[in-house]
């Protein structure tokens, strides 16, 4: 008896856009390697559907300014090179970064208050230490975000660094920094696909090219969210290969800084036995916070403990794998 | 393109043209390419260029009589129209000798306005051809006297011949009638006009009633009241029951203002009895006031009025019956009744006959009332194939999708931003109100017009509309709703509250005490309203199958005043992107489908069948809505592709903005 | 295919009668479409509408259980390809397997791990569902005595067996609970299919390398048969070699009503998998990607605590609005003195003042009422924010113990429950804030000028 399998294959009529990060002396930058992501043509890894030219990517957070609400794993983890971000940098490097995700942290009212020149500085220092494209992101804070993006930018003029986060409450400064220094803009939303592409047409309304833009659509952790962000991303996926041209970036997670804010990450006090051991479950609960992302469509994942690169890592070699190769 | 720029684009063969202009018989020279309102200005003559000659206002119309002209655009002017050779003077070159007509321009801007709005539909009401009989009716009766030999006591004597003459049996009298009858009878020498009451919604059959009896042939005529209680204003009509002839209308803000602009408001204020109590006198000494208005006006005296017809929200229908609105706002939201039974004018105090029922039309639920009920009465959507679309742009958003075969409706609260209330310059459709405003692109100086071209005092739902629209096309907001034009103008400015957009500058102002402005807050509350509506209408689409472009008609109900903006509704992203004609505006449908009610037993009837009908969809806590809604939280909507026409709009506006990607 | 609510109702005797508890035939029609009400609800369909409802709306992907009564596992029905479309209805069942060669120690310490453990998560209690006994001895009576063990604790079970005798040992000591019999191939189809009429127990039907074609045939061939409660393996193990299979499979049954491949899909992520870590991730991907039954190898409570938490995410209900846990949050750095704010947990509605007060750089705390995700105006409208629910949400979070002054900031929407909260909380300042996130910056400001 033979059946004939019907043909499943979709045919998208979208393509999400390639984003380039870093630039190479030929490109007017310094870097020693550089990132594209996107490209796809079809939902995350169904090679047997359309192409996937760029694999996902793993991105490491760190800070000009030694976290002090960082968990014990963290800090044991990346020990001594916390206090210095460009030691942290190489590290990062070291064990298996792809991206430098610089967070100019200090620069918070309440966490240094540093300026545009301290800023300048360890973007300088940054550089120097990792010949990995750079994503910088201020801290949060509009005035603070643009006084040090700004210069954040300018510094980092040709080296084609992401900006971040570039929001609707701050999107004109950000993007007009990244027009003038040709950088690339993390565009960041809530949680919801239609706040996304609002943005995107915000940001396309003052002519920043559309690959210069990747989506942050917004991070839920694991048991904190996740599943809200799985089916953002998936809307957003499907409106860009269905041909909407205002969401067809790249998306970028934060699983790291999400996945550590959650309890289950952050400490072992008072928890029940049955959630087993710390360690384990800690950098489980990023790597597995990255998978549902990944499987979702997630092109950069920024992610925070050392252990937990190789494993995303393994798990992107395995999604890009073609099947019977 | 600047006017200046048509000179330089001298694709002609360079030879002057020769332009006459009428009726000031001036002749100017231009050279071949030359714009139509570069002659009329070289002239000394003026158009109107609100739009700042972008061919998006078309106010500058003027009428070429004679030789050739190319025109880039002819928005607004219809086959016809340019038949005629009406072109805009802004967006038409000059390719030869012309002979132009340049109006007066009131005379050109009346003729052209009926194009993009949707004015209100010519009748306030409605009739039916009154093929059934009224609710209450007279009937002249002559009476065989009594004898010692017919000795029959007068009331049976009575309803014996209006048994015999006019086939009614079984007639009962009020009190008050009974009490009047002796006398009458006698004083009319045995000839009567009776009037009575040939039953009600809920036994239309009978028994039938004798309100009044009056000697001889009584010229009196049998009035009705029609009665629409709206959150923010009521509305009267006063009609004859038996003709349907309009005789007065009256209309009043609702004094329970003071309580609340809200009906939550009114609710929670309720909760105490004697609340409850102040808000029921309330609404019917507004009700009375408006009454006497028209008695008095029309010299008549409380007894002819028979009947009222009251159609109104849930809440407010509550409230004037006095009955506990509490369960109206909780899950799972119920109402007291869905029809409620008629009760007698003098146990709610109006100012009427004491003994006549007090209709109020029944309501499909807690946010869907009968004033929905009486406005798809008025729309008569249900008699017909075509799938319409019926929205009540009031503050509590309700709209109606269907057709003769099903009707499905929903709520979507869209608060009172179009009504006026709540923007820092609001005001209500009144006199001096801002209904439309054109700004120009690169000075962003303002044009507006108000009602009754009185000095302005507020800006009004249709003017917030407007302007809404042209901040976006100009780019004073960007399309998140957020200002944008900061340096670009004075008039964009950091005010108190934030940013802001300034119309009118105090002096020019009808108080001339305060600039009319529009803040960064009201756009934001004009955009969540908007955004309600036409989330509300996707959905409701969404729920039975359709697309909102499967719609073939939209009626529209509520409060704008004189006429609605229909371009601009949909540049905002109000009304979904439809030709024009596709649009009815038909004011307020509530008091019109009561009157239907009132002076119809075909359309009481009706009523009761609608309200049964109707799928009450709700909305709140609706993943659905939700997405739909922050959809629509951007001009015109996230998905563009829903808004071609504002699309080409946007291009032709900002041809720098048009993406250049794909 | 689905049919919508439009396209039913027209079926219907539309007299609005509303017998069926709905006030509409409109009204019913919707919720037929939506699968939340059965057609028999409505006394007045004719005999043919009846069956052409029910031809439109039988399952796409069929309805498996393992066990019975009490430990009923179910897992299928499902109707969609993405989440968002409507909800993922039937949790993939984690299952541990257990070799029964293993010492009667080791499998009684496993069994137990398996049997015992269960924790609480948001309300819910959470547990693997079962134990797959892999027949490794090679003995019957060894796989039989292991199935036996297994059967007293209340676990759906999978029974793994290439031979039909020990499978059939293995049924019978399963006393009626009915596992799934893993598997039948090629090879041994017709024997297992002839247990699983015999047993009344399921079947799962083992592909080859992810052959979909061959998997279909052999699937069509059993059900023919007249076995029809089938699991398929497609025997894909890979991360991408799985999510292709598994798609495809997914796909063809809902897009394509392909009827082959509309059931139940089990996973082995151990088999596709270097080490424990590598394998709870990749029974992460079964649990995003259309995995019905997971059977797990390596037993580690810290993983298991994971996928039980991703399960539990992925299966609720997307159509309810997105919401945030109420409770206290910090924005910035509050200190005892910082201001504090309330709002609701709609997610949206907390994002926006979040972000404004974040963005004002003056660092506050951030009430988050439990208004059922709802939004300020709506929640308020509804009664789900009023003085009452603030005040026990200020009480649940224990404000007075972090904050020490006591005055709350309400949204400027809700100002006319100032009084209310006043008694509420005797003591308290009720200020009103701005009615919209966007005035808040210069209000914070305002405020700490006093
Ligand atoms: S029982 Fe049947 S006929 Fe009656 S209302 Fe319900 S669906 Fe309509
Ligand atoms: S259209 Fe000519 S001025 Fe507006």
């Amino acid at each position: 008896m033979s059946v004939a399998m019907p043909n499943v294959n979709e045919t998208w009529t979208g393509k999400i856009l390639e984003v380039t990060l870093g630039a190479g002396p030929d490109k007017g930058g310094t870097r020693g390697k550089t990132v594209t992501v996107g490209g796809e043509t079809t939902l995350p890894f169904l090679h047997f559907e359309g192409e996937i030219p760029n694999k996902p990517v793993v991105a490491v957070e760190v800070r000009d300014r030694a976290p002090d609400d960082w968990s014990e794993l963290l800090v044991k983890a990346w020990g001594d090179s916390l206090k210095d971000p460009a030691a942290w940098a190489a590290k990062a490097e070291g064990l298996g970064a792809e991206i430098i995700a610089l967070s100019l942290d200090s620069a918070h009212p309440e966490r240094g208050n540093t300026g545009a020149k301290e800023a300048r500085e360890t973007v300088r220092q940054v550089l120097k230490a990792t010949s990995l494209p750079l994503i910088i992101y201020g801290p949060g804070q509009p005035d603070k975000d643009n006084e040090v993006l700004v210069a954040a930018a300018e510094e980092a003029a040709g080296e084609r660094v992401a900006l971040g986060n570039c929001e609707e409450k701050n999107y004109r400064t950000v993007v007009a920094a990244a027009l003038a220094n040709n950088q690339v803009v993390i565009a960041k939303t809530p949680i919801d696909v239609n706040l996304a592409k609002q943005l995107n047409v915000l940001i396309g309304d003052m002519r920043l090219d559309r690959d210069r833009i990747l989506i942050d659509p917004t991070t839920g952790a694991l048991g904190y969210g996740l599943e809200y962000t799985y089916s953002v991303m998936e809307r957003v996926r499907l409106a860009a290969l269905t041909g909407d041209s205002a969401l067809q970036q790249p998306l970028i997670v934060t699983a790291g800084y999400e996945a550590w804010r959650a309890k289950e990450a952050r400490t072992n006090d008072g928890v029940p036995t049955q959630w087993g051991d710390w360690a384990k479950r800690a950098v489980l609960w990023e790597a597995n916070t990255a998978v549902t992302l990944l499987e979702t469509g997630a092109d950069i994942l920024v992610l925070r403990h050392p252990e937990t690169i190789p494993l995303v890592k393994r798990a992107i070699a395995g999604l890009m794998t073609r099947a019977g190769a | 393109m600047s006017p200046g720029d048509g000179t330089s684009m001298d694709d002609g063969n360079g030879r002057q043209c020769l332009v006459r202009l009428e009726p000031s018989e001036q002749t100017v020279y231009i050279a071949f390419g030359g714009l139509l309102e570069e002659a009329i200005t070289q002239a000394g003559l003026s158009v109107p260029l609100p739009c700042g000659g972008q061919g998006r206002c078309g106010r500058c119309v003027v009428q070429v009589r004679e030789g050739t002209v190319r025109r880039r655009s002819a928005l607004r002017l219809s086959e016809d129209d340019i038949e005629q050779g009406y072109a805009l003077a802004c967006q038409t070159l000059i390719e030869g000798d012309l002979t132009v007509w340049v109006p007066p321009h009131e005379e050109l801007v009346q003729r052209l306005e009926a194009g993009d709005r949707a004015e209100k539909a010519a009748p306030e009401v409605m009739l039916c051809d009154h093929a059934a009989k009224p609710w209450v009716a007279r009937y002249q009766t002559t009476v065989e006297p009594p004898s010692m030999g017919d000795n029959t006591p007068d009331l049976e004597r009575l309803q014996r011949e209006l048994a015999r003459q006019h086939g009614l049996r079984d007639v009962r009298p009020t009190l008050a009638a009974l009490a009047k009858l002796p006398t009458v009878l006698r004083e009319g020498e045995w000839t009567v006009t009776v009037e009575i009451e040939q039953g009600d919604w809920a036994a239309p059959d009978g028994p039938y009633r004798l309100l009044d009896v009056l000697p001889g042939s009584a010229e009196t005529r049998v009035l009705g009241l029609a009665i629409d209680i709206g959150t923010t204003s009521v509305a009267t009509y006063l009609g004859d029951l038996e003709t349907g002839e309009l005789v007065d209308h009256a209309s009043a803000f609702n004094s329970q203002i003071a309580r609340g602009e809200d009906v939550i408001s009114r609710i929670i204020y309720a909760r105490q009895p004697e609340h409850r109590q102040e808000l029921q006198e309330r609404v019917i000494t507004t009700i009375n006031a408006l009454v006497d208005e028209m008695l008095a006006r029309q010299n008549l005296m409380p007894e002819r009025i028979a009947l009222a017809t009251v159609a109104g929200n849930t809440t407010m229908i509550h409230l004037f019956l006095g009955l506990e609105p509490q369960y109206i706002r909780t899950e799972p939201y119920i109402p007291a009744a869905g029809k409620f039974p008629p009760v007698p004018a003098v146990s709610l105090g109006l100012h009427m006959r004491p003994e006549a029922l007090v209709d109020c039309l029944p309501v499909v639920g807690a946010y869907v009332g009968g004033d929905i009920t009486a406005g798809l009465l008025r729309t008569g959507m249900h008699e017909q194939e075509a799938v319409t679309l019926f929205i009540d742009v009031g503050t509590n958003g309700e709209m109606v999708l269907g057709n003769s075969d099903w009707l499905i409706t929903c709520a979507c609260s869209a608060g009172p931003a179009f009504e006026g209330a709540g923007a820092t310059s609001g005001t209500p459709a009144v006199t001096g109100a801002i209904e439309q405003v054109w700004i120009d692109p690169r000075s962003l100086e303002p044009t507006w017009a108000t009602l009754g071209d009185a000095p302005p005092i507020g800006i009004c739902g249709s003017g917030m509309i407007s302007l809404l629209g042209e901040m976006m096309i100009t780019g004073v907001i960007d399309k998140g709703g957020r200002i944008a034009g900061h340096g670009r103008s004075p008039r964009v400015r950091r005010g108190e509250e934030g940013p802001e957009y300034v119309i009118v500058w105090a002096a020019e102002t009808g108080a001339g005490d305060k600039d009319i402005v529009l803040t960064e807050t009201d756009i934001q509350n004009l955009l969540r309203a908007k955004a309600a509506i036409y989330a509300g209408a996707t959905v409701l689409c969404e729920s039975v199958g359709l697309a909102i472009t499967d719609v073939e008609r939209v009626l529209i109900g509520g409060g704008f005043g004189r006429h609605i903006d229909v371009e601009k509704a949909i540049q905002i992203g109000l009304l979904p992107d439809m030709p024009w004609e596709q649009f009815t505006y038909l004011g307020n449908t509530s008091i019109q489908g009561a009157y239907l009610a009132l002076t119809c037993r075909e359309g009481r009837a009706q009523a009761d069948e609608l309200a049964n009908k109707m799928t009450y969809l709700e909305l709140s806590a609706d993943g659905r809505f939700m997405d739909a809604f922050t959809s629509a939280l951007f001009i015109p909507h996230t998905d563009e592709s829903r808004f071609p026409s504002v699309q080409r709009a946007l291009a032709e506006a900002r041809p720098e903005r048009v993406s250049h990607h794909d | 295919m689905a049919l919508s609510g439009l396209a039913i109702y027209k079926m219907l005797p539309q007299t609005n009668c509303k017998e069926c508890g709905f006030p509409t035939c409109l009204a019913f029609s919707m919720k037929l479409a939506a699968r939340q009400v059965e057609l028999s609800a409505c006394p007045h369909v004719s005999e043919e509408t009846k069956t052409q409802l029910d031809s439109a709306s039988a399952p796409p992907i069929r309805l498996i259980s393992l066990g019975k009564d009490g430990h009923k596992l179910e897992v299928g029905n499902e109707t969609v390809i993405f989440r968002h479309e409507k909800t993922f209805y039937h949790q993939p069942g984690l299952i541990y397997r257990l070799a029964d060669s293993l010492d009667d120690q080791e499998f009684t310490h496993r069994l137990d791990q398996v049997a015992d453990y269960g924790v609480e998560r948001v309300g819910m209690d959470l547990r693997p569902d079962g134990v797959a006994v892999q027949d490794s001895s090679g003995s019957a009576d060894t796989f039989a005595a292991r199935v036996g063990q297994v059967a007293g604790k209340g676990l759906a079970i999978i029974l793994m067996s290439s031979d039909p005798a020990t499978m059939e040992a293995g049924l019978k000591a399963a006393q009626g609970k009915e596992p799934l019999i893993y598997a039948a191939d090629s090879g041994n189809w017709q024997p297992m299919a002839d247990l699983a009429k015999k047993y009344g127990a399921p079947l799962a039907v083992l592909g080859a390398g992810g052959d979909l074609e061959a998997l279909a045939a052999l699937a069509e061939q059993v059900a023919g048969y007249g076995v029809e409660n089938l699991v398929l393996d497609p025997g894909a193990r890979g991360w991408s070699d799985s999510l292709g299979a598994l798609t495809r499979m997914r796909r063809a049954a809902i897009k394509k009503n392909f009827r082959p491949l509309g059931y139940p899909v089990i996973t082995f992520p151990g088999e596709g998998s270097e080490d424990p870590r590598e394998e709870a991730m990749l029974a992460s991907q079964f649990i995003d990607r259309y995995a019905s039954l997971i059977v797990m190898d390596d037993f580690e409570p810290a993983a298991l605590y994971s996928l039980l938490t991703l399960r539990q995410n992925i299966y609720t209900d997307p159509q309810k609005p997105i919401q945030v846990t109420p409770g206290l949050y910090e924005i910035g750095d509050p200190k005892g003195d910082s201001p504090l704010l309330v709002t609701t947990n709609f997610s949206l509605t907390y994002f926006s003042v979040a972000g404004e007060v974040e963005g004002s750089g003056r660092p506050a705390w951030l009430l988050v009422a439990d208004s059922e995700g709802m939004s300020v105006l709506t929640a308020w409208a509804a009664g789900k924010f009023d003085a009452e629910r603030i005040a026990k949400a200020v009480k649940a979070a224990e404000v007075p113990d972090k904050i020490s002054h006591k005055s709350i900031v309400i949204p400027g929407f809700v100002a006319s429950i100032s009084g209310d909260l006043e008694e509420e909380l005797a003591g308290w300042q009720i200020l009103v804030g701005p009615r919209e996130a966007i005035g808040i910056p210069s209000y914070l400001r305002q405020l700490a000028k006093g």
